[in-house]
């Protein structure tokens, strides 16, 4: 799994049928950056993953790839590669708190 | 399966169930020519592979399932042989 | 499998039903560098990655954890992970060639 940011969202209307109704998020992975272990430096990627939790822009989520995606609750249908699994409230990094939900 | 060359093992007593009992080598990928290629990764071994030998290694869990017994095992690369 | 270093850890407010405390580590893949120097930075090149953990991972751990299809073998209902920490590792002994 990778932490990632949410800096937006996909609308499709040609789509798979299947798909329909699923929300489907723009995700910046988050990496811990070696040079300063306080600090997150972004990914290089930008994913497509779908979302059941209600994730909104600018938050920082867990998601998941790959067959596991599939795993996800109600996500078992869907022909689908990266799903966000958990919103996320604090992460620690060597010890120092890096970043913190505030809402 | 993968080429590789055993560079080392670890050893762990808190672990999934299903590797307890095995050897865990580490392996490092390696080309034709035997220049390495990839990440070390974690095997395990029952050929008896030693430190500077080549193997190959598999990478489909479902066989590496198979092997162990288990199908909750979370395994996937093993040692298939030690090449001559 | 893969070795990493627990550099940290995750808390969620919300997730997939999936999970009930579960505990999330913050992980540093290690490649050939930092299995030659177990002593030095804690934190490698390599992107940082999140892990399921149900063994008990601390700190500066190194943990050998399985990635993709695998990482749900362990459970009997569906789990949304590619990531889980298979051992908590005790000794690395590590001799590569060149």
């Amino acid at each position: 799994m990778f932490l990632a940011k949410v800096i937006g969202k996909v609308v499709s209307t040609k789509k798979d049928p299947v798909m329909t109704g699923q929300r489907l998020l723009l995700l910046r992975p988050q990496l811990v950056d070696p040079n300063d272990p306080s600090k997150f430096r972004d990914g290089s990627n930008t994913i497509v993953a779908v979302d059941k939790l209600g994730a909104g822009e600018g938050e920082m989520v867990l998601f998941c790839q790959g067959s596991s995606a599939r795993q996800a609750e109600g996500l078992k249908p869907l022909p689908i590669d990266a799903a966000v699994i958990g919103i996320i409230d604090s992460v620690e990094v060597l010890g120092q708190n890096v970043y913190k939900d505030n809402a | 399966m993968i080429l590789a060359r055993v560079d080392g093992n670890i050893t762990s007593t808190v672990c999934h169930e299903t590797l307890r009992g095995w050897r865990l080598l580490i392996l490092q990928g390696i080309d034709e020519q035997g220049k390495d290629c990839g990440d070390p990764v974690i095997a395990i071994d029952e050929h008896g592979a030693g430190i500077g030998d080549r193997v190959f290694y598999t990478t489909d869990g479902s066989s590496t399932r198979e092997h162990v017994g288990d199908e909750h095992s979370p395994l996937r690369n093993m040692i298939m042989g030690v090449i001559d | 499998m893969r070795l990493g270093r627990v550099i940290g850890r995750v808390t969620l407010s919300r997730q997939d039903p999936a999970f009930r405390g579960a505990r999330w580590l913050v992980v540093s893949p290690m490649s050939r560098p930092q299995l030659s120097k177990l002593d030095d930075e804690l934190v490698s090149e390599s992107p940082s990655c999140v892990v399921y953990d149900d063994l008990g991972a601390t700190l500066g751990d190194i943990i050998g954890f399985v990635e993709g299809a695998e990482a749900t073998a362990p459970f009997e209902n569906p789990t949304p992970i590619d990531a889980y920490n298979a051992a908590i590792v005790q000794n690395v002994n590590y001799q590569p060639a060149s």
